[in-house]
C-alpha cells in the first residue's frame, strides 16, 4: 500500500482500516449471496436424470399455466435465505391437480414456510374450502400472506403458530374431528413424521389422503455409507428411511411414492 | 439346453433392466422406490403379469442381445423398410420395453381411486399391465373400453386378468383407434361420458386422438398421455446418439407437449413417473 505524499501516517492508517472493513463487509455479503445462491441451486436440484430435463418440465408444462400469484410468491421466496425449504413449482402444480381431482374441501397443512403449497392449495379448493395450517414460525408465513390475500383466497386459511403435535393431540381428543379431513399435507420436521402419522391416520377421512413431502430426501436414501453429505441431510436421512418403511408396512393405507419435487408419498386411508 | 435357458433368462433380465430404465437421477433411486413403496403392496396379479411379460418368448431379442450392434442394426433396418405404420408390430414382438412400469401401475391405481372413476378408456393395451391396474382399481361395476391393434398380446395377459376376477369390466376392441373414436364422436350421447382415458400408443397420433378425446372425456375428467418425456430425449442435444425410432417420434412428443400446455380446455400436470405421464384435466 502506498503512502500518499502530504498525508499524515495516522490518517493513512485509518484509511487503510476503513478500506479493510469495507472489503470485509463486501466479502461477507458476497458469501451470503453465494450461500443463498447455493441453497437455491441445491434446493431446486431435482431427482431427475438431469437439470435440463427438470427445466424442460417446468418451462413446457408448469410455467405456461401458472397462476400469477404462484409466480409472485416464488419470486419473493427465491430471495429468502432459507429458500431451500420452499415447495417447487412442479409440486405446486401437482398438488393443485390432485386436490381438484379429489374434490377436496377440508384440508390441513403442517409446515407452511412462506406459503407456496398453501397458496397452491387455497387456489385449488372451492370458495368454501378450508385449510388448517400450522408452522412454528409466523414470520415466514407473513412474508407470503400479502400475495395470498391479493389472490383472494386468504379467507380459506386458519393459521396456527406453534409446534404441530400439541394441536394434533387436541384435535384427536375430540372424536368428532376424526375422519374429517379430505387431504393433509406434511412438509415439516422429518424426525416427527411418524409421530404426526399416528394422529393424522385418524384425522384424515377413509378414502382421504395424507401427503408426506421430502420422502426421497434429495436422492440420499440410496447414497452409499461413505458418500459426502451435508450434516443435516445425513441426520434426517435415517428418519426418512424409517418413515418410508413404516408407511409401506401400514395396513391402514395404500401408498404411492412419486419423484415429484423432493419425493412425495401419498397415503390413501383404507380403513 | 441348460446354457440356452440361462442365456434366455439373462436376456429377459437385461430387457427388463433396459425397459425399466427410469427418468430418475440413478437406477438405484428408481429401484429404491420400487422395492420400498411399490412391490410390498403390489397385487399378486400385477406381479404375475409383470413376470409373464418379461419372459415373453416371442421376441427376436431373446436370441440377440438388446444392447448389441446387431440388434440396433435390425431395428434400424426394420424402421427403414417396414415403414412408419408397421413399426409398431415389429416392436410388439421385439421387447417388453413397451410395458407399463410397476410404479406407473401403482400411480394409475391411486389416481383412479381418488377420482372415483367408473367409466374409462384405454388406447394401447399391449399385454394389459395398465389395463389390469385399472380393472383392479375400478369398482365392480366399472367399465373399460380398451383398444389395441394387436389382440394376441392382450390375450397373453388375459388369463391373469381373468384369474383376478376383473375381466368382466373390460370391453376389448382390436384395431386402430381413430376409426372407433370417430364412431364414438359421431354419437353425441357419448360426449363427456368418460371419467378417465389413458393413451399409451403410437405417439405420432396422440394429437389426433386428443382432438376426439377432449369431447369424450367428461368435464373434470382426465386424459393421461404416456411417454411424454420420451426417455429424457426431449432435452437431448441435436448431435446426441439416438435410436432412430426415438429420434423419429421425439418430434411428435415435443409437439404434443407444446400443444397440451397451450390447450385452453385443459389444465395439465406432467409427472416423471414411468416414461413421463401428462395428466390433462378437462375444464370445459
Amino acid at each position: 500500500m502506498e503512502l500518499s505524499t502530504g498525508m499524515e501516517p495516522g490518517a493513512s492508517a485509518q484509511k487503510e482500516e476503513k478500506k479493510k472493513k469495507e472489503e470485509e463487509m463486501a466479502t461477507k455479503q458476497e458469501e451470503q449471496q453465494t450461500q443463498a445462491g447455493r441453497h437455491q441451486e441445491v434446493g431446486h436440484k431435482s431427482l431427475l436424470q438431469s437439470d435440463a430435463l427438470y427445466q424442460y418440465i417446468l418451462e413446457t408444462s408448469v410455467y405456461p399455466g401458472e397462476h400469477e400469484a404462484m409466480k409472485e410468491l416464488r419470486e419473493i421466496t427465491a430471495n429468502h435465505p432459507w429458500n431451500i425449504m420452499t415447495t417447487s413449482a412442479d409440486e405446486g402444480q401437482f398438488l393443485s391437480m390432485l386436490l381438484k381431482l379429489m374434490n377436496a374441501k377440508n384440508t390441513m397443512e403442517i409446515g407452511v414456510y412462506t406459503g407456496y403449497s398453501l397458496l397452491a392449495t387455497a387456489l385449488a379448493l372451492p370458495d368454501d374450502g378450508k385449510i388448517l395450517a400450522m408452522d412454528i414460525n409466523r414470520e415466514n408465513y407473513e412474508l407470503g400472506l400479502p400475495v395470498i390475500q391479493k389472490a383472494g383466497v386468504a379467507h380459506k386459511i386458519d393459521f396456527r403458530e406453534g409446534p404441530a403435535l400439541p394441536l394434533l393431540d387436541q384435535l384427536i381428543e375430540d372424536k368428532s374431528n376424526h375422519g374429517t379431513y379430505d387431504f393433509i399435507f406434511v412438509d415439516a420436521d422429518k424426525d416427527n413424521y411418524l409421530n404426526y402419522h399416528k394422529r393424522l391416520i385418524d384425522l384424515v377421512k377413509v378414502g382421504g389422503v395424507i401427503g408426506y413431502d421430502n420422502t426421497l430426501w434429495n436422492g440420499s436414501v440410496v447414497a452409499p455409507p461413505d458418500a459426502p453429505m451435508r450434516k443435516y441431510v445425513r441426520y434426517y436421512r435415517d428418519f426418512v428411511l424409517e418413515l418410508n418403511k413404516a408407511l409401506a408396512a401400514d395396513p391402514r393405507i395404500e401408498i404411492c411414492q412419486l419423484p415429484v419435487g423432493d419425493g412425495i408419498t401419498l397415503c390413501r386411508r383404507v380403513y
